[in-house]
């Protein structure tokens, strides 16, 4: 379980429609939008790797949104963390890999 | 109200988050978060990855790491991360993690050509042992050599300086900081005589013009560009500058963006010292008591070998540029001389050299650089009007010399990686000391550090092959005898010659003159220009490769052993960041299965030599010091005898636990339950990390540069201190009477930093009076003209390529490679390209293109749109990507004064796979 802490930010003007248009993000709840200072507050669960960050895109390119700050990251039942080497690390042109470091 | 346990969990995030950014939370919410977190341990610590040197939150369970978060009371980030930064939990997690060292063998013993195998650590230290030995008895202390880290944390960075210096009596250990900042420091001892910058972060708050000279910070930096961001919207008067050499995501905000063509910052720079003086806009009261003038030579060569017999045949052109050069009609110009006209470099063996001018003199440099003349030279974007770019360049101007207006400029590797590196690190100190705008609340020329120590570990230590702790220099006979006073050594143990830079030991192994070679928190083989030269010398010569890493990088991977090494949470430690704050962490974690800390490989290491192994008469190839016999270290051993020594003392005993470190006792209260594997392993319970600290800080007291104890920086309510520390006070801004204590009463501004403030006069070409003058308490401006790059685009190899970082990754990608959002995020790197660059080579967007220069070639995919949008004529790729090893492209050309590769500017094809 990938949940991420994520501070939003956006002009006063926009904090509610930014709101509106956030939350209907799937995945995505708006906990807290302060209109004075213009920060909202949200959190994302991804049920994937790679998902998170995707998701956090998405967040970033809502309209009127100035800046999207990852803020606190949560990991404790990630279990599918260690297994997820990414693909494309071995195979280096002109240099073997030695079979121990492939397992 | 029943909260599901997701539900719940989130809650508390929420509130965490909320809390860490300064919002109110319901009493509902802040239960929620009491509960989620209610096993956890949080701890403050600092980021891995920059050097701009966020503070991190890191919370563990049970001997885990579970949570991350910014530390909402740490002054450079206010509890933001960016996207690296937030994933700091994750990268010791990697499923290829090094966790045994491994040792490459064949029928049951090492063998160069064998396969890798799992050793035990006493066997991994007595083949390292063995192959150390043999080499230092053919080659003595220069054979044996250290690629080392601005990564490693400063106890680590202090070992091994040592264990080397005073120890084996060998200069050869060099950091990757010397691709990094070594132009920084040179400048900063040119003009102002001390390393490291004048002003800090809160610069940003105070300034209204903040100017990028070839730095992505929106990528690069991106906390402190949500900084300058945030000054730019809350203040309606800021203004940000961009100029680059291509548009990229720092362009978004600016309100000018100069796309300017490779290595012609140069003549910007002087084209507004040119306005500058024209406009009568000189600070003449702030120049007269604070500023001199110098020059140095031009015919100072390319950093290159002076010889091309290891070169490939088509390298071969380009290398005889280091020894003469034909003049070009925009060098000519700058450098008033005829174009066409030949010269011999004949200072590529003092290029440091300077010598003070009249400001007559300096008017006279900088009189070429008008409008036409730079606006012709410099525009960058073919495809830009000529006269859209002067009014530009005018601009620029404007925002400088504007009496009104406080400026920043921030650089980084746009100005450092470069032949003329330092040249320009000194011109953005010219801009600023002429205009009198240094060394106050928003104003100064602030340059930033790419890496988290380049400051604390790298330069502050003096990890350099040059250097000795504080800003004291090997060549410079007082500095050696302090620092063996500082550490107990008899006299003329130290080695009064300068060691092999970074990329020369690479050279020297590719030679032969390095045959032992020891790399820690670094990657050479994929990070260093002209890779396939140093790939060949690891794998293919009879040498010894050791690399210290935590994952199978490439450096790894080419190693004759490997040695797993415990990353940033698993050990103690302490980094330095870019505005002179140093922040320590503790031990959160244990290191997987053998992977043990850096430091407890140089200590544990060193119990295996005595010091009559070392400190006997040494033979040194080339060695010519006055007080030295000719290519010899004199025995200091009967004196170490009379200092109370044994011949048959262990290095350890005399470099590491000696008396007064063992004092230094483990358990400690200021671990508040933290571990400490290092202090296990090493069995005497001592707490190196700390002793170490303790050991270091004399060096740093009373010149400027002091630093707080030890249980200081580990006190509850401090984040980082900004050195000089005096009296338990940090210091703001340097040379600043307000703010600094190191300066005399009544100066308002005094440049006290003591190196190189004694030397001759002369004019804008040579010295005419040798005899040294001072300087102290001054500032230099220099003049340094335009000079064009060494390999530009041709004919053949027709375009520029560039390489440098992304956002999501840190340099080679070992650690954020290993975590599965971020390489997700950018799984493989690209060339970015102008679509007609593309369209003209029949290639579009995702296509498979060869990369290729005079060094070699690469595989790659095209990009013409995203983040980066090139000029015509010139490409981009970033190096983390292990699958595409950007350095066999780039050429190893250096800035001759600060030995600093530049990457920026290689001349390349590119064609259709």
């Amino acid at each position: 379980m990938n949940i991420s802490g994520i501070m939003v930010t956006a002009l006063p003007e926009h904090v509610a429609e930014v709101a509106q248009s956030v939350a209907a993000l799937q995945g995505v709840e708006v906990f807290q939008a302060d209109v004075a200072s213009g920060k909202l507050v949200v959190v994302q669960e991804a049920a994937s790797v790679g998902e998170e960050v995707e998701g956090f895109k998405r967040i970033r390119a809502v309209p009127h949104v100035i800046a999207a700050d990852l803020v606190q990251h949560y990991f404790e039942e990630d279990n599918e963390l260690i297994h997820a080497i990414p693909d494309g690390l071995e195979g280096l042109e002109g240099i073997r890999v030695p079979t121990e470091l492939k397992d | 109200m029943h909260l599901s346990r997701r539900q719940f969990i989130k809650t508390g995030i929420a509130a965490s988050t909320a809390a860490t950014v300064g919002l109110p939370i319901s009493k509902m919410a802040e239960a929620a978060a009491a509960e989620v977190e209610k096993d956890w341990q949080w701890d403050k610590s600092v980021c891995r990855f920059c050097g701009t040197g966020c503070g991190i939150m890191v919370a563990t369970k049970a001997g885990r790491i579970v949570a991350t978060k910014g530390d909402p009371n740490a002054p450079v980030n206010k509890g933001l991360n960016c996207i690296k930064g937030y994933f700091n939990g994750k990268i010791q997690s990697g499923k290829d993690r090094l966790t045994q060292p491994l040792m490459r063998m064949k029928d049951g013993k090492f063998d160069k050509k064998g396969q890798f195998v799992p050793v035990t650590w006493e066997q991994a230290f007595d083949e390292m042992e063995r192959q150390f030995r043999k080499t230092y008895a053919e080659k003595g202390p220069t054979g044996v050599a250290m690629l080392a880290s601005a990564q490693k944390t400063i106890q680590e960075g202090y070992a091994f300086n040592k264990l080397f210096k005073a120890g084996w009596r060998s200069n050869t250990i060099d950091p990757n900081a010397r691709n990094c900042m070594a132009s920084a420091v040179a400048a900063f001892y040119s003009v102002f005589g001390t390393d490291e910058p004048a002003g800090n972060y809160d610069d940003i708050e105070y300034t209204d013009t903040m100017v990028l000279w070839g730095a992505n910070m929106a990528e690069m930096h991106p906390i402190l560009w949500s900084r300058i961001t945030d000054r730019r919207l809350a203040h309606k008067n800021a203004r940000v500058i961009n100029v680059t050499t291509f548009r990229n995501m720092s362009s978004d905000i600016a309100d000018l963006e100069i796309i300017f063509k490779p290595q012609t910052d140069l003549a910007i720079q002087n084209y507004i010292a040119r306005e500058i003086i024209a406009r009568g806009a000189m600070n003449k009261d702030f120049v007269e008591k604070h500023c001199v003038f110098a020059t140095g030579p031009y015919d100072i060569g390319y950093g290159m070998r002076p010889t091309d017999k290891f070169a490939y045949p088509a390298e071969k052109d380009v290398q005889a540029k280091e020894l003469k050069v034909t003049l070009d009609k925009y060098e000519a110009i700058g450098q008033r001389r005829k174009a066409g006209e030949v010269v011999e470099q004949k200072n590529t063996g003092n290029p440091a050299a300077h010598w003070l001018i009249s400001l007559e003199d300096f008017k006279r440099g900088v009189e070429p650089y008008t409008l036409d003349f730079v606006a012709e030279l410099a525009k960058g974007d073919p495809d830009e009007p000529l006269d859209k770019f002067k009014a530009k360049l005018k601009q620029l101007a404007d925002y400088y010399i504007d009496p009104q207006r406080k400026v920043v400029s921030f650089w980084t590797m746009g100005f450092n990686q470069s032949v003329r590196g330092t040249w320009l690190n000194e011109q953005c100190y010219m801009n600023h000391l002429l205009l009198g705008k240094q060394s106050m609340p928003g104003n100064g020329a602030f340059s930033l550090t790419g890496q988290p120590s380049a400051c604390g570990t790298a330069r502050e230590v003096g990890m350099f092959s040059h250097r000795l702790p504080a800003d004291r220099l090997i060549p410079n006979p007082a500095h050696r005898a302090y620092s063996e006073k500082q550490w107990n050594l008899p006299a003329k143990t130290l080695n009064p010659q300068i060691g092999s830079f970074y990329g020369k030991i690479l050279r020297d192994l590719e030679d032969g003159s390095v045959k032992w070679l020891w790399v820690a928190v670094n990657n050479p083989f994929q990070s260093h220009p002209n890779i396939n030269h140093w790939l060949r010398a690891a794998r293919e010569l009879d040498n010894f490769v050791v690399v210290s890493e935590a994952y199978p990088g490439v450096s790894a991977k080419v190693a004759d052993l490997i040695l797993p090494s415990a990353m940033i949470f698993e050990k103690w430690g302490s980094y330095g960041n870019a505005e002179r704050r140093t922040q320590h962490w503790r031990q959160q974690v244990m290191p997987p299965g053998q992977a043990r800390a850096d430091i407890w490989q140089a200590i544990e290491f060193s119990k295996r030599f005595k010091v009559k192994d070392f400190w006997g008469e040494q033979k040194v190839p080339g060695l010519k010091v006055e007080g030295y016999e000719d290519g010899k270290l004199p025995s200091v051993l009967d004196e170490a005898v009379k200092m109370g020594y044994s011949p048959e003392d262990s290095l350890y005993k005399v470099l590491f636990a000696t008396p007064a470190n063992l004092k230094v006792r483990w358990p400690d209260g200021v671990a508040k339950g933290h571990p400490n594997h290092v202090v296990t392993l090493l069995g005497d319970g001592w707490f190196p990390e700390k002793a170490l600290w303790q050991e270091y800080v004399p060096f740093t007291r009373g010149d400027g540069k002091d630093l707080a104890d030890f249980d200081v920086y580990h006190g509850d309510k401090v984040r980082g201190l900004k050195w000089p520390v005096v009296d338990g006070k940090e210091t703001g801004w340097r040379f600043n009477e307000q703010h600094d204590p190191y300066v005399k009463k009544g100066a308002g501004f005094d440049f006290y930093g003591k190196l190189f403030k004694a030397i001759p006069s002369g004019d804008l070409d040579k010295v005419t009076d040798p005899k040294p003058v001072s300087v102290a308490g001054k500032a230099k401006i220099f003049f340094r003209p335009y000079a064009a790059p060494v390999e530009q685009p041709d004919s053949n190899y027709d375009l520029w390529f560039c390489t440098g970082r992304v956002l999501e990754h840190w340099h080679t990608g070992t650690m954020t490679r290993r975590v599965p959002e971020l390489h997700r995020a950018v799984p493989a790197a690209v060339m970015w390209m102008h679509p007609d660059d593309a369209k003209k080579r029949g290639l579009k967007r995702n296509d498979l293109a060869w990369l290729e220069s005079r060094r070699g070639k690469v595989q790659i995919r095209v990009e013409t749109g995203g983040r980066n949008t090139m000029p015509r004529g010139m490409v981009y790729a970033a190096f983390f990507d292990e699958g595409v090893l950007i350095n066999k492209v780039c050429i190893d050309a250096a800035c001759p004064i600060s030995k600093e590769s530049d990457f920026k500017k290689s001349a390349v094809k590119v064609y259709k796979v």
